[in-house]
């Protein structure tokens, strides 16, 4: 199937173009660093997270390391907005790029994984020796997906083989 | 030696010394460099991030002794970064000695070291000593709301560095060069 036609759509509406080409720092360039401090809170807190069930400052209690949660869910949300107005700055660059799809296939691993985490969480699995042990693995999971995401995202900008369908 | 003589002066130091060159222009990398910059950041922001916030009043109930034994995870981060940072400066210097989102980036990472320094120096005794304050003092407040503002401004500068990019000098006379000399 051929998206051209979309492509060439998106890119040429007024907000792609804005993103992309205004000279402010505060388009392509500032949503560029929300995108990262996105990242570091959201991934961040998630890695931390996870070190934390693996056995990392064991003196914080795990139940109390939730009320960090929402800080999580803040970059998580700064980086689904400054994420896709980065794709309709750059529809093609991203879409035809299978390193992009694994990009988001780990993010949603990671925070499906979160959401379990936290239930268990909440039922108090991390009291319970033998549940811990889930715990445990679910964590090593997160901190894996965490990481392939971080490594996809910075890996874009040198595997796409097509940056705009406009020529 | 003026400012400007001693940007001259430290890239070509650089470029004669240059230990890295070959791995960082190997095809992957400075691409991997980068990739590893970036998880550095995020156990860095994960681990201060979390902390500072806890000084400012998130998760009380937990002990900021016990909050403060993160910290290691994000000198970590800390480590990865100063290193992979001095890999992208000792591989492409002119980049980076006249970037003007350089010269602010190391300016907030000065702010952020001399604040942490701060906050031992001046609030050890009230979070870490024998009947620790669960509500961290006024002044530890003030610290951990600083340091969340100068690595959200590093990673900003740090971020911004690709625009920022020196071009010829055109007969501008700033502190520091923020352009290529001939």
């Amino acid at each position: 199937m051929n998206f051209d036609p979309f492509f060439i759509w998106l890119e040429s509406t007024a907000l792609s173009q804005w993103i992309v080409g205004d000279p402010s720092i505060l388009a392509f360039p500032g949503i560029l660093a929300l995108h990262a401090i996105g990242m570091g809170f959201a991934a961040g807190l998630g890695a931390v997270l996870d070190l934390r069930i693996l056995g990392v400052a064991r003196g914080v209690p795990i139940g109390e390391f939730r009320r960090f949660l929402p800080v999580l869910w803040a970059g998580f949300w700064l980086n689904a907005v400054s994420g896709v107005l980065l794709l309709i700055g750059y529809p093609t660059k991203a879409l035809t790029n299978p390193l992009f799809y694994v990009k988001l296939l780990l993010i949603a691993v990671a925070m499906t994984l979160l959401v379990r985490l936290d239930r268990r969480i909440r039922a108090g699995d991390a009291d319970n020796p033998i549940t811990m042990r889930a715990l445990r693995r679910l964590a090593i999971t997160s901190l894996i997906c965490w990481g392939g995401a971080i490594f996809a995202g910075r890996l874009l900008a040198y595997t796409y083989s097509r940056l705009t369908a406009i020529e | 030696m003026t400012l400007h003589a001693f940007q001259i002066w430290l890239i070509a130091a650089i470029n004669h010394y240059s230990p890295v060159k070959g791995i960082m222009r190997s095809a992957w990398g400075w691409p991997i460099a980068e990739s590893l910059h970036f998880l550095g950041l995020c156990l860095l922001i994960g681990a201060i991030g979390t902390f500072d916030l806890r000084l400012l009043g998130i998760a009380r109930r937990v002990p900021i002794a016990a909050m403060h034994r993160l910290v290691p995870v994000g000198l970590l981060g800390f480590a990865i970064n100063i290193t992979t940072g001095l890999m992208f400066l000792l591989t492409e210097p002119d980049q980076y000695i006249y970037n003007v989102s350089f010269h602010w980036k190391l300016l907030f990472l000065a702010i952020a070291g001399t604040n942490a320094s701060l906050f031992y120096l001046t609030s050890y005794r009230q979070v870490f000593g024998a009947s620790p304050a669960l509500d961290a003092p006024r002044r530890a407040k003030v610290i951990a709301a600083v340091s969340l503002c100068a690595w959200i401004a590093v990673i900003v500068c740090g971020r911004m560095l690709t625009f920022f990019r020196p071009g010829p000098c055109i007969g501008e006379a700033t502190v520091l060069l923020t352009c290529e000399p001939d």
